[in-house]
């Protein structure tokens, strides 16, 4: 077996791992970060506001969900970054619509994530080089060169009745020269290394507390990948059921749980290597300002966006923020009460600086994201 | 037909999920598609005898999607000259099978545009009589609605799949593939999952081995094509309008003349303006899909395009005028001719090879088979170190398998499946470059040949059938078998490895030069 050090394939030169987090169901931006200091917040939700003496005070203006607290420490780290007012350009309320519009980055053949897997000048070699973490493979990582979807390791092996197969395509492939030999050892070494995995029940590193649940359990394999350098570059992973129309303390506060205990244990657990790894957290669209008569509230538009590691220049809010002010909301026509919050960061411009990062060129981008003139924030330094 | 045909699609889920027993199968396919889908084994089987590739199986490798048991005996016959030009007149080639398979299964993808779009019931609609049916299996009316749009796609990628597998005209399957690469159309965007059905009939398929020319003018006018690239939304209906340019970057770029065709960022302008007006109905109005030219929304001033003066006022003839020059360009010869000797030749073909390629598709003014014809006929072709060594993208690596195992299929989800971890599914390529040619785009995919290999060794992709037992018998044991699915005798180690236990056919398909052609 290869030395575990050793890495396969890949990106040799750049060790880097994109993991993109989607909230399906349209997650309430004002609830996993609420803004705390604006009058405007309780007066839109006088039951479902968070009050400030329970949430995680993050700046003057924003605090964390009293759930998310977890991810109090990446921020005062400088580790995690949070774009509020976040969304697509769009005024759909159809959540399959939206998610489609985001994921194909606009209306767009494929997913963002792969075409920016298939652009790159260098595109990706290795057979783990980008995993869906799931049952099917989402939107956005359509057009993937490869794509091993995968809920459990298992799914990562070479399934046949003969145990001898893989012994036997070894000594075959063994006298091949040239890319075929070597894509075939950088298979082979993938396999074993996804065995060994298999085979020993994982301890995450620095005292990690994974939560017991299929996100927490999602993000530790990936973590597990990371370490054993089998040239993960991009990895997807879904965590459902953020529509709270109804009862929504009941409906997410679990979901924001198993959010930021996962996220701040994936840390944890991988230590110094969050330095090449990307987390980004988004979802199809927020809601409305205003909680509706059932606890709940509604389809809207701007949520927030999360990156955490990387290099992000976190610690603080980035990108434009209006306060909620009826006159400075999308009111679709409404009298009175607030509306929507307005999507003043298009998510475009938070994925492509990370895109940067991960090793795209302006070249590249315009092929991410056609027909839109990017203005990318200044996520890193 | 009709209506038994979409029963099969509403039903074939559910009744192929039913049947897990081998010996099920290759009658349930039967019955799904009505009739068998693999040639009969007949006449001689006679497998290669020589320990290189030789003429014949090369031209098997090269001009087709993986030679059959019996396609070696049978070019060994006619010769490898007169097969290629046989191949190169497809419409003389009988394909009965493929035919009616497609007539029978497919009817769908004749249907004039404006019917591909999916429409509310009505009483009269066929889906309605069968909905007491699909209800009784937990469809809801709305699904009637969405059904459309899957069925379409489903169709369209089965029929490309069976048409590859099971076509005697294997070099036009082979072309229709190739440019359905080069005039690349995702479905995934807008309207395009409906009009890539028609845009696959009327443009790659229409003229696949006709002239390059026409083709490039059908795809200019491509509903799907200008969805796709935009070029629906690329009008100046007042002077303050300017021009969407992407089908006009990518007609230059992709279509015609290559990323250094010598165009300029001026020449994409003015190409972009001889195109203003063209458009296509949207699914809202009446006459879906078709295709127009709005005078008002044509900037009818005079432009240059490459060095050419068009003059104003010729409004819709922009068009001819600007592929004809796009077109006649010797950028686009060289483009054209390069690519090809890619796809046939090597990775980085010989200069010598797409030269002497270049002067027939000039000469020819594009005629397809022209061009191919003097292509086959370079020393480069035929070299030996051409031979044998090209990596088989995912299609052609599972359709060969298909092929060589004389498998039946009838394309079901999971077949599919495989393309699609594969990264190789028809009509899943997002960019309008196509899936990419070279080796390297593909290394990654070993794994999932090898698990494609035991499935299908094994029988374990449903829908899809084998019988290796019938097969090796027929065709004379297993060196003949091997010699049959490599074109060439086994190797020792190849046959030593074959029949180490349990190894057999999954490792033969697995086995590196199963992987090149």
């Amino acid at each position: 077996m290869a030395s575990p050090q050793a890495l396969i394939t890949g990106n040799e030169d750049e060790r880097r791992t994109l993991v993109v987090v989607f909230l399906r169901g349209g997650a309430d931006g004002l609830a996993l970060v609420p803004p705390v200091s604006d009058d405007h917040y309780f007066k839109a939700r006088p039951r479902l506001g968070i009050r400030s003496e329970k949430a995680v005070q993050i700046d003057n203006h924003f605090a964390l969900h009293p759930e998310m607290s977890p991810l109090a420490d990446a921020w005062h780290d400088g580790d995690l970054a949070i774009v509020h007012a976040c969304g697509i350009e769009d005024d759909t309320r159809s959540h399959f619509e939206a998610q489609d519009l985001m994921e194909h980055g606009g209306v767009a053949a494929g997913g963002w994530l792969g075409r920016f897997l298939r652009v790159r000048p260098a595109p990706s070699s290795g057979a783990l080089a980008c995993v869906a973490v799931g049952r099917a493979l989402p939107e956005c990582l359509l057009g993937a060169p490869t794509v091993t979807v995968m809920q459990e390791f298992s799914d990562f092996s070479l399934s046949a009745k003969s145990p001898n197969l893989r012994s036997q395509l070894e000594a075959l492939y063994a006298m091949e020269s040239g890319q075929l030999g070597v894509a075939a050892k950088d298979t082979f070494d993938a396999l074993t290394r996804i065995e060994a995995m298999r085979s020993q029940k994982y301890q995450p590193a620095n005292g990690a507390n994974y939560g017991d649940d299929d996100f927490s359990r999602g993000l530790s394999q990936l973590a597990q990948l990371i370490k054993a350098d089998v040239g993960l570059e991009a990895a997807s992973m879904d965590l459902n059921g953020w529509d709270s129309h109804f009862t929504q303390e009941t409906a997410i506060t679990g979901l924001i749980q198993r959010l930021a205990r996962g996220l701040s244990a994936f840390r944890t657990d991988l230590g110094s290597r969050m330095a090449t790894t990307s987390v980004v957290v988004m979802t199809e669209f927020g809601r409305t300002i205003q909680e509706n008569s059932a606890f709940g509230t509604d389809h809207g538009r701007g949520s927030s966006m999360f990156v955490l590691g990387g290099g992000v220049q976190g610690g603080r809010m980035h990108g434009a923020w209006r306060g909620l002010a009826p006159e400075q909301n999308e009111r679709r026509g409404l009298l009175d009460g607030y509306g929507d919050l307005p999507v003043l960061n298009n998510y475009r411009d938070v994925l492509a600086p990370v895109l940067v990062r991960h090793g795209a060129v302006k070249e590249d981008l315009q092929k991410v994201f056609p027909r839109f003139s990017l203005n990318p924030l200044p996520l890193y330094a | 037909m009709r209506l038994s045909r979409r029963a099969f699609l509403a039903l074939s889920a559910g009744a192929l999920a039913g049947c897990g027993k081998p010996a099920d199968i290759r009658n349930t396919v039967r019955r799904f598609i009505g009739k068998p889908t693999a040639s009969p084994l007949e006449g001689a089987l006679t497998a290669p005898a020589a320990s290189e590739i030789d003429d014949i199986s090369h031209v098997l490798n090269r001009l087709t999607f993986g030679a059959r048991p019996g396609n070696y005996a049978r070019v060994a016959t006619i010769g490898a000259k007169t097969f290629i030009d046989e191949q190169l007149a497809p419409a003389k080639i009988t394909d009965t099978l493929c035919e009616r398979v497609i007539r029978h299964e497919f009817d769908s993808l004749a249907d004039p545009e404006s019917r591909l779009f999916p429409r509310k019931a009505d009483a009269k609609d066929p889906l309605v009589a069968l909905f007491p049916a699909m209800k009784d299996r937990g469809a809801r009316v709305s699904d009637l609605y969405e059904m459309k749009e899957k069925v379409l796609l489903t169709d369209l990628t089965r029929a490309t799949i069976l048409r590859a597998v099971l076509s005697e005209r294997q070099l036009f399957e082979v072309m229709v593939q190739f440019w359905t690469d080069h005039f690349n159309i995702d479905p995934s965007k807008g309207e395009c999952r409906w009009l890539k059905a028609a845009d696959d009939r009327d443009v790659i398929r229409a003229h696949a081995l006709g002239n390059f020319r026409d083709m490039v003018r059908a795809s200019a006018v491509s509903p799907a094509m200008l969805w796709y690239l935009d070029g629906r939304e690329n009008r100046r209906s007042s002077p303050s309008d300017k021009p969407n340019e992407n089908y006009a970057r990518e007609l230059m770029e992709l279509h015609t003349l290559g990323v250094h065709g010598g165009y300029t960022q001026q020449d994409v302008m003015e190409v972009a303006r001889c195109l203003t007006g063209w458009t296509c109905r949207d699914k809202k109005k009446f006459f879906k899909g078709r295709v127009e030219f709005h005078a008002k929304d044509h900037d009818d001033g005079p432009k240059r395009v490459l060095g050419m003066d068009i003059p104003g006022g010729l409004g819709a003839r922009d068009l001819d005028r600007v592929l004809e020059i796009v077109t006649a360009h010797p950028s686009c010869t060289k483009y054209i001719s390069w690519k090809l000797c890619r796809r046939f030749i090597s990775d980085d073909p010989p200069k010598s090879a797409v030269d002497e390629t270049s002067r027939a598709f000039a000469a020819s003014k594009g005629d397809i088979p022209a061009t191919l014809r003097a292509l086959f006929a370079t020393p480069e072709f035929w070299a030996n170190e051409t031979r044998g060594v090209k990596f088989k993208r995912p299609f052609h690596f599972v359709v060969s398998a298909l092929r060589t195992a004389n498998a039946e299929t009838n394309a079901s989800n999971d077949l599919t499946e495989y393309l699609r971890r594969l990264g190789h599914a028809p009509f899943r390529y997002p960019t309008p470059d196509g899936y990419p040619e070279e080796a390297t785009h593909w290394k990654s995919t070993l794994l999932w040949r090898w698990n494609f290999a035991a499935a299908l060794a094994e029988n374990r992709i449903k829908g899809t059938h084998i019988d290796l037992d019938e097969l090796r018998a027929r065709i004379g044991g297993n060196d003949a078998l091997l010699a049959s699915i490599f074109g060439r005798k086994p190797t020792d180690s190849e046959r030593a490895a074959f029949l180490e236990p349990g190894a057999g056919l999954a490792l033969a398909i697995a086995a590196p030069a199963f992987q090149r052609c």
